[in-house]
């Protein structure tokens, strides 16, 4: 391999397209056992009394009695219970599971439960929350003096914006399988986070590591939404394998997926703006809510990236960053592709690009004059490291979006729009000092195997992976070998998730290739294991949030360009151009995959992704209501990336697999705006919200 | 257990009909999923049910007395294939669903399943479409205005099937088609509109305006459409406001889970004036 960048076929291509490959519901254990869940229909209430017909032979109920540990499921806040226990605090929340041998018998059985309840009084808008001061968590810190700026200041500015809910839809809805035999539990399922779920299943069992074991199955796409939720089901069905003693299996189907997993946190994002007598910044006010749903799981970690991040690529000397996660009795909000990044990187730009438009600048020149600079210090205090190659970007999306001219030229219901972006790479704070990522590499003869609790989720990592070992210890390919991941073979990497895999996995394994080459002629049989350790100069403090909350940045510019129909207000995206600085590409191909992926996902969350709540209920429940988009839906989209290699990454690289998320919306956002000539304050930007706007 | 009939000839099938509670099924795109239930557990339905998507005297595109017959069971792949096919239906055809399922879907389960945003319902209602339902008894003609009562209400008889739906030969100068829905493609409508029009010596002669998804059914009205008529292009601006005002009077939509009634009241009455005021001038 010459150059690492150079596309290469992705290893799991052939079996995917052939329909070799066996998902979790393809998988029949022997004796295998089906489970339904009974769920809560009810936004608060106790649970008077749950009267269970008579179980014909070979069925059985499973609930929160059966729990043998802790009745909570481990996540950042373990608040979650794995069934609920005398109250239920949203619709869907899990009340029990029917379990037996035929499924139409299930389904009668609990077509008969009859659950009394007795209604509480239910929580079910963010402004009832906060009036009510129901919150899961506040963060504050401040840069520079933002209430003396604030006095000084010629001139304040406010602006709120709103982002929706987004559904993951991973082609492969949630499922797992849960195995109990000779005093030990293994797991199988569709995961993100094998020792997330271990770790979980742990301490429901009160069961010591070496009982539980997790085996990653082919996971078809989980954009975070494989990252806590596998932990409830896998505590589920491990206990009602455990009293059933067979295997049990509990796969979702597509409408109660949607309906009861973790979504994208609603947003609402308020600022404050000084401005001095020349119109330039000097102090902003921000303030981040999000809804986090029943349960606070990691929407914590998720409202410190929408803190970290809520100053986008702008240096202001002077601010006031907060936040909260509100507690409302809807369903959990979690982990999705960008964790809190999207909502503060939509409100930003709008920001910006409605400051420009009120001093009449060009949006792009506006944002330019705060952009950060390598040695800046970050909204925490951190220091930005690297190269900051944004003119370099925007140059490039310039030339490619032909943007000041359209932007000159613009004219009714045509227009277009800009986002600059960065994204943390890596965990939050101090996630990737408490983790401690390991990684194992094991040379048998000339095949050399991977070991890593990293998993392919269809973004491409057992390539990449792969790619990174074979270069570094310069042996072919198909002599790097790569499982899904058994927490009995393999250490804790961490999670599959914030962008983390190629960075710091990727980084890990190519140090231990290194050490293996130079060991190579040790033996038939070497073993080099490696753990992760943060480059020296990083300091962060978790009480204070003060200090560098990422090891590195990855950087993008958007361009969309927009027409809408002057009659129904649909849009029609007319071009979409995009320029990352990932570091370096570990393969050009998977990247392009994650750009366009990313892009489209971000365009849907922008437009047609509607999901509401009402009483507690989401209304869109069905991929009949709730859309994501198509490749008809949007234009080909053209991008480029500049090189800017990152010093402790693997050849270079650094983080990709958020960031082409998190800059489309504001892009689209801006372009509408751009086109009517009226502000947008929110998204999804449907054309019954332009209406609403463009009638006053 | 799914109990079914699967009958050779259109005479067996409706002998089934006429003996049992069944339930017709054709391409099965609307009924599977109306009843599904969990994945491994095939849907659960009342009656058993008699499966019609393959009956030869149901299908069949052809000209037949100077009328276009289509054989209810026709695909939807099949009717945007056939040359016969109006236009206008294949612009709406072509806007459904997704190869797959239009190679299942059967234009008389659109017109059966009486979904207020079935899509070809606003072309047949403009087309004049009649139906033709065949019993033991023989058949009837009804026109499909008066077939579909309501959202997934029709006059369908227990012992009925339907067979075909006859389309007049019309030619038009002028159409305006319309869907709204979400996304491009595979999205049901939150509103259709189609709009077809005659003019002569700058005079509207003809004139049919059917809107779809905006009513418990299609929204057409032979009494406005005949005020319009005669007028000419001048005219029709002036009028334009009356005429909306009548239109409006029926259009009465409802917020669901896809849009708002406020927003499909006011773009579906856009719609006709963008068809009156700007395409017929
Ligand atoms: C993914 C998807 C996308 C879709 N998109 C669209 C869309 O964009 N626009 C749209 O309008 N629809 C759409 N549909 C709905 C559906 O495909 C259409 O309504 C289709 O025309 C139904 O035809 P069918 O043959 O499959 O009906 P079936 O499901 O077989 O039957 C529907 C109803 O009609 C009755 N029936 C059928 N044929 C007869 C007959 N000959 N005589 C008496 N009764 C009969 C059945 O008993 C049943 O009540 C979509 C469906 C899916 C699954």
């Amino acid at each position: 391999m010459k150059e690492i960048s150079k596309p290469i076929r992705k290893v799991d291509d052939q079996d995917k397209i052939e329909g070799k490959v066996r998902y979790i519901a393809d998988i029949e254990f022997e004796g295998m056992l089906f489970a339904k869940t009974l769920r809560s229909g009810r936004p608060r209430a106790r649970i008077r009394s749950i009267e269970i017909p008579e179980l014909p032979d070979g069925y059985f109920i499973v609930d929160a009695n059966d729990i043998p540990g802790k009745n909570r499921v481990k996540m950042v806040i373990n608040d979650h219970p794995f069934f609920a226990e005398g109250e239920v605090n949203y619709i869907g929340e899990p009340i029990l599971l029917v379990v037996g041998p035929k499924k139409e018998t299930i389904f009668e059985i609990i077509e008969k439960i009859k659950i009394r309840y007795e209604d509480l009084n239910p929580i079910l808008t963010m402004e009832d929350a906060e009036r009510k001061g129901k919150t899961f968590i506040d963060y504050e810190f401040t840069k520079g003096d933002p209430d003396k700026a604030f006095e000084m200041a010629e001139k304040v500015i406010e602006d709120e914006f709103r982002t929706g809910y987004q559904e993951h839809i991973y082609l492969e809805p949630q499922g797992v399988v849960g195995i109990c035999e000779d005093g030990k539990v293994t797991i199988y399922g569709a995961m993100q986070c094998p020792y997330y779920v271990k770790g979980a299943v742990m301490e429901g069992l009160g069961w010591d590591e070496d009982r539980v074991r997790v085996v990653q199955t082919t996971t078809g796409g989980a954009f975070g939404g494989k990252e806590e939720y596998p932990s409830i089901i896998a505590g589920q069905v491990v206990v009602a394998a455990l009293k059933t003693g067979r295997p049990v299996q509990l796969i979702f189907d597509r409408d109660e997926d949607i309906m009861v997993t973790t979504k994208r946190h609603p947003s609402v994002t308020e600022y404050r703006v000084g401005l001095d007598g020349n119109g330039r910044i000097t102090v902003l006010d921000i303030n981040i809510k999000l809804d986090g749903g029943a349960y606070g799981g990691l929407s914590g970690v998720v409202l410190q990236r929408a803190l970290f991040t809520a100053t986008g690529v702008y240096n202001i000397p002077n601010l006031r960053v907060r936040g909260s996660v509100l507690k409302t009795n809807k369903v959990p909000s979690g982990a999705f592709r960008g964790f809190g990044a999207p909502q503060a990187i939509f409100g930003i730009e709008m920001l910006m690009h409605h400051l420009a438009e009120k001093l009449g600048r060009v949006p792009l020149d506006f944002k330019m004059d705060y952009a950060l600079k390598t040695k800046d210090t970050t909204s925490t205090g951190g220091i930005i490291r690297g190269e900051v190659k944004l003119p370099e970007i925007i140059k490039e999306v310039e030339k490619m979006s032909d943007y000041r001219r359209k932007h000159k030229e613009s004219r009714k219901f045509r227009g277009i729009g800009l986002s600059l972006f960065l994204h943390g790479c890596g965990f939050t704070g101090k996630g990737e000092e408490s983790i401690k990522g390991k990684v194992t590499l094991r040379k048998k003869g000339k095949d050399v195997e991977i070991l890593t609790s990293s998993v392919e989720m269809g973004q491409g990592a057992t390539t990449t992976l792969r790619k990174i070992v074979s270069k570094s210890l310069s042996i072919p390919i198909t002599q790097v070998l790569y499982d899904n991941p058994d927490t009995e073979r393999v250490p804790d990497s961490g999670p599959t998730v914030a962008s983390r895999t190629v960075m710091i996995v990727g980084g890990l394994l190519d140090s231990a290739a290194k050490e293996l080459r130079e060991r190579w002629d040790e033996g038939d049989e070497i073993e080099v294991s490696k753990i992760y350790k943060h480059p020296g100069y990083i300091k962060w403090d978790d009480k204070l949030l003060k200090g560098d909350a990422y090891p590195e940045y990855s950087w993008g510019a958007n361009v969309v360009e927009v027409e809408i129909d002057p009659i129904t207000y649909e849009i029609e995206v007319l071009g979409i151009w995009a320029v990352y600085d990932i570091g370096v590409a570990i393969d050009e191909r998977i990247i392009q995959g994650q750009i366009e992926g990313g892009i489209t996902q971000g365009l849907g969350y922008a437009t047609i992704e509607v999901m509401d709540s009402v009483d507690g209920e989401l209304v869109q429940r069905t991929l009949t209501d709730y859309k994501i988009p198509t490749s008809m839906d949007f234009p080909k989209i053209e991008s480029k990336l500049v090189r800017n290699p990152y010093k402790y990454g693997p050849y270079g690289a650094k983080c990709a697999g958020e960031l082409p998320f998190v800059g489309a919306a504001p892009a689209l956002a801006s372009a509408v705006e751009n086109a009517l000539s009226v502000p947008i304050n929110r998204i999804p930007v449907t054309p019954e919200y332009l209406l609403e706007v463009l009638s006053g | 257990m799914v109990k079914a009939f699967r009958p050779v000839n259109l005479d067996e099938a409706l002998n089934i009909r006429k003996e049992n509670r069944v339930i017709p099924i054709a391409g099965g795109t609307d009924l599977m999923v109306q009843k599904r239930r969990w994945a491994g557990l095939t849907p659960s339905f009342e009656y058993p049910l008699l499966f019609i998507g393959h009956i030869e005297e149901l299908r069949g595109i052809r000209i037949q007395d100077d009328r276009l017959r289509i054989g209810s069971a026709s695909s939807f792949n099949e009717l945007l294939e056939n040359t016969l096919t109006p236009s206008v239906l294949k612009d709406a055809i072509s806007g459904m669903a997704s190869y797959p399922i239009r190679n299942m879907a059967t234009i008389g389960g659109n017109i059966c399943n009486a979904s207020p945003a079935g899509d070809t319902l606003p072309v047949l209602y403009s087309l004049d479409a009649v139906l033709i339902l065949s019993s033991l008894k023989g058949e009837r003609r009804i026109p499909i205005e008066e077939f579909i009562k309501g959202p997934g209400i029709t006059n369908l008889k227990d012992d009925e099937i339907l067979k075909g739906i006859e389309i007049p030969q019309y030619d038009f100068d002028l159409y305006f088609y319309k869907k709204v829905g979400i996304g491009k493609v595979t999205s049901l409508s939150k509103i259709s509109f189609l709009g077809l029009a005659n003019i002569t010596d700058d005079r509207i002669k003809d004139i049919k305006v059917s809107f779809g998804a905006v009513a418990p059914s299609v929204v057409r009205s032979r009494e406005i459409e005949s005020r319009i008529k005669e007028l000419d292009r001048e005219e029709i601006v002036k009028e334009f406001n009356n005429i909306k005002e009548m239109y409006s009077e029926l259009i009465a939509p409802i917020d669901d889970a896809r849009s708002t009634a406020h927003y499909r009241k006011v773009i579906s009455l856009r719609l006709l004036e963008a068809f009156l005021t700007k395409e017929v001038q």
